[in-house]
């Protein structure tokens, strides 16, 4: 957690409070100018995000807590987080959310934050290489079995030339670039 | 002698309106669709702030003689008051101060003038009924749809010749120069909030349906028994703001819920035996003086988890089981349980948005709504047209009368 | 003769194209023309949204406008994909800026996006534009009343108000074959496979239960609309023997092989041995 180093007049002691000053305010408003992040104020920390999560039970950091966290600030802690990039994407969360938070798409935004800070687990960011390099995720390879069941051996109309191109100019193509 | 008032809805607030109006020489006509005064104060068991029965919140509280050992009703013999029960206002036109109101009774089986509640008819016929011992008028009903074998014997057999089962259904235009709205209010029927199974889990009822279980003259006796099975329901859990501060939902908080909850809380644990109650909760709202059954409910055992439910599934043999996110201890919990009791989102009346568009009143949230909020006239909603008790959103009983008794008053000061 | 978009994205073709043949036949025989479309490949999957929103929203939003061209709706069989087209629709529909950025880099290849494509899942498209009705009429060798379980996938569910999929759909489609649907407490959850990059004992075990959901419920077949979903339920089961010394012996079928072979269609032209987990058993349950 942040900690205060600074010299301020409390004294030291064992309760050790997150310093407040050195979370970032801004990150609220990040988050709620990215998409579709605009009902994260909305949130009463009600905890129906976590209690209809199928896997909260895994994360140090639940659901609520995370975005108890983004809207305090603690911008690090987030983005750095293990927790967002677990996420199933299943969107219980946010079908439940009585106060239309959306929060797995929140949880995007905090992923798309994370990548452009460079912090992205490996197998994720070898997706991106992927797509960059083939222009799509899974290649035929068993084209006999298409033949078998009388389908053509390669996917009609298939062209992997847009998406090749148009990722290298975005996000994807700078991490797949190897950029950090 | 000029025209009546029209008071749509026989509940707290709109008998107060009713007998106060009388009172002061106004007479009135109480339209009640139910076959009962009431509304849903009828068969509460304990009504907050002071945990009396329905029946001490009548309109004509102070009367004498209305205890319900009498056979006589008040509400019949209230001078002033030309009460219609099972009777609905079909339409309303005209102008503020001289409104024409059509309303249809149903057919006149028993008359409450007459019956005098010796009950031959009950034993002769299963389509005779009382709605409750504490209904007003007192007088049975009678079911056209169950009419069996002795349904004849019973009409020949009253001693006062109340009943008759040929009465047709009856309309009537009345003349009246001011409409009261007192239409109350509905509880949710939770079906869509479809995590906790409410429709299709039968041990899984809503607070007002525990409330009537608890009744003494309920089904049960006021034992607190599971729907499923009848067997005594010793654990409950309770689920606050089912359908309430929900954007999917009813975003308003229904603010009574809380207290009542708790009410039914303290009951369940005190008079019922129950070994384990437990509330979930988002917040607690028991607002002024009712903190008092927060604080009671603490001290007589009631848990209280801060969380929400991740599941409900029925439990073999049943009950069922729940398992709870508990927000500040940070762990899922698992219970099992008699009774899942969901605090759900009030609503207003079935029918009132009826009213409500025809005398093209305002609505705040399905509710109705001042005609001008800045005005701080809460029960002023149209011309000639005031509203008062649920109808206007969620209340208090004692809220109910006195805005009912803000009504009595701004009619009094328009016929001065 | 209905004619659609047919969107097959990567991992059908790549991985399931049993699926993919059982769902072409079936349209077929149901009288639907899907016609591949031109010039598309992947969607990205969930996992490009995590990590370039924009670039997820270009490679489908490119989809998208092709289909425009021809103003038939897509189709896909793939919850993925599905998730992804709806989800890039519904978020351009409303926000007009990121739509005008889209299209403004979408018009150097003449292709312009304005909201009107219908994105759709096959089985919504059978069930809706064929009807329950005259499906039944080419059912010929209906199953007797074996229990299935659906597994019908986060994407194809959720959110509510981007994918406006009803779960009767599917369940209907499937009683339409002569099986009889069986419900288990999890039929909501996710299979886990977003997370399999990530965390891969998480995925098993998430796979795992739904499994073991199903077959304590007492289905004895399992089916899904999805590749992945179907990934994780029927490959990730041979691993279970492994990872948690189980067996489940629950076959996981495509939703259109169950409808193809109710409709008379043959086991080798429905692909039943591509099935990981040995699927012939259901063969056994039809009638006539």
């Amino acid at each position: 957690m942040v900690e205060s180093d600074e010299k301020t007049a409390i004294p030291q002691t064992l309760i050790e409070p997150i310093d407040m000053s050195r979370l970032d305010p801004k990150f609220r408003d990040e988050i709620r100018s990215m998409p579709d992040g605009d009902e994260l104020t909305a949130c009463f920390a009600c905890s129906t995000c976590t209690a209809a999560c199928p896997i909260a039970n895994q994360w140090d950091y639940k659901p609520h807590q995370l975005v108890r966290m983004i809207l305090l600030g603690m911008r690090n802690e987030v983005l750095s987080s293990r927790e967002i990039w677990e996420c199933l994407t299943c969107f219980q969360c946010q079908e439940r959310c009585p106060q239309k938070v959306r929060v797995t798409d929140i949880f995007f935004d905090c992923k798309n934050l994370a990548a452009e800070g460079g912090k992205i687990p490996e197998k994720v960011a070898l997706l991106a290489k992927e797509l960059i390099e083939k222009g799509q995720l899974y290649v035929v390879t068993a084209d006999w079995e298409r033949e078998d069941l009388g389908l053509q051996a390669s996917v009609p109309g298939l062209s992997v030339d847009y998406v090749r191109t148009a990722l290298k100019d975005t996000r994807a193509g700078r991490i797949a670039g190897g950029g950090k | 002698m000029s025209d009546p008032v029209l008071v749509i809805g026989g509940g707290v607030a709109g008998m107060t309106a009713a007998v106060e109006l009388a009172d002061s020489g106004i007479s009135t006509v109480l339209v009640e669709r139910g076959a009962s005064l009431g509304g849903n104060a009828l068969d509460l068991y304990k009504a907050f702030p002071t945990d009396d029965c329905f029946y001490c919140f009548e309109g004509n509280r102070w009367k004498p003689g209305i205890r319900k050992c009498f056979y006589r009703s008040t509400m019949l013999d209230q001078p002033g008051v030309d009460l219609r029960t099972g009777s609905t206002v079909e339409s309303i036109t005209g102008t503020a101060g001289r409104f024409e109101a059509k309303i249809r009774s149903d057919p006149m089986y028993v008359d409450p003038r007459k019956c005098i509640m010796c009950g031959i008819c009950l034993e002769r016929s299963k389509a005779f009924s009382l709605v409750s011992p504490q209904c007003q008028p007192q007088a049975v009903i009678y079911n056209p749809r169950a009419k069996d074998a002795g349904s004849d014997k019973a009409e020949t057999d009253c001693p006062t010749r109340a009943i008759n089962l040929h009465a047709e259904e009856k309309s009537e235009v009345v003349r009246v120069s001011d409409v009261v709205v007192t239409t109350g209010y509905r509880e949710m029927r939770p079906v869509a909030v479809d995590e906790y199974g409410y429709g299709k889990i039968a041990d899984v009822i809503t607070q007002l349906e525990m409330a009537k279980i608890m009744d003494p003259n309920g089904p049960s006796q006021g034992a607190l028994v599971r729907p499923s099975d009848g067997a005594p329901a010793k654990r409950v859990i309770m689920v606050q703001c089912v359908g309430s501060r929900d954007e999917k939902f009813n975003p308003y908080c229904s603010k009574i819920c809380c207290v009542f909850a708790l009410k039914h809380a303290n009951i369940a644990v005190t008079e019922r035996n129950c070994t384990d109650v437990t509330v979930v909760y988002m917040d607690i709202r028991t607002y002024d003086r009712h903190e008092r059954y927060y604080r009671d409910a603490r001290n007589a055992g009631v848990d209280f988890v801060r969380g929400r439910v991740q599941r409900v599934s029925p439990t073999p043999g049943g009950g069922v089981t729940v398992i709870v996110y508990d927000s500040l201890l940070n762990r899922y919990l698992s219970f099992v349980v008699d009774l899942l009791v969901l605090s759900s989102a009030l609503e207003p009346s079935e029918g009132a948005s009826k009213i409500m568009e025809s005398l093209s009143l305002k609505s705040a949230s399905g509710f109705v709504a001042p005609l001008n909020p800045a005005s701080e006239n809460e029960v002023v909603v149209g011309d000639h047209i005031y509203a008062c008790g649920t109808a206007l959103g969620p209340a208090e009983l004692p809220e109910s009368v006195t805005q009912a008794r803000a009504v009595v008053s701004k009619i009094l000061q328009s016929r001065r | 003769m209905p004619t659609y978009n047919l969107y097959m994205g990567c991992s059908v073709p790549a991985n399931y194209p049993n699926y993919e043949a059982a769902m072409l036949k079936v349209a077929e025989a149901l009288g639907m023309e899907l016609n591949y479309m031109e010039g598309v490949a992947c969607c990205g999957s969930p996992n490009l949204r995590a990590i370039d929103y924009y670039g997820w929203l270009l490679v489908n939003a490119r989809t998208l406008a092709i289909a425009e061209q021809n103003h038939h709706d897509i189709v896909t069989p793939c919850n993925g994909c599905f998730g992804s087209l709806k989800d890039v629709l519904y978020h351009l529909k409303h926000h007009k800026e990121d739509m005008e950025r889209i299209n403004a880099s979408l018009k150097k290849d003449g292709l312009q996006l304005t909201g009107r494509v219908r994105v759709r899942h096959i089985v919504e498209a059978m069930y809706t534009d064929v009807g329950i009705d005259e499906i039944r009429k080419k059912i010929t060798k209906p199953l007797d009343g074996v229990g299935i379980s659906i597994h019908f996938g986060c994407h194809l569910l959720r959110p509510v108000d981007v994918t406006e999929f009803k779960p009767e759909i599917l369940q209907q489609m499937v009683e339409v074959t002569g099986a009889k649907v069986v419900d288990y407490p999890l039929w909501k959850q996710c299979c886990g496979a977003t997370v399999l990059p990530v965390n891969e004992p998480l995925a098993i075990r998430l796979a795992r239960d739904k499994i073991k959901s199903m077959k304590e419920a007492g289905a004895q077949f399992a089916t899904v609309v999805c590749p992945a979903c179907g990934n994780q339920l029927d490959l990730q089961q041979l691993g279970l023997k492994q990872s948690y010394n189980e067996t489940y012996d629950l076959p996981v079928l495509l939703y259109p092989q169950i409808l193809g072979l109710a409709m008379g269609m043959s086991r080798d032209a429905m692909g039943l041995g591509m099935n990981r987990v040995a699927a012939d058993s259901i063969l056994d349950h039809l009638k006539g």
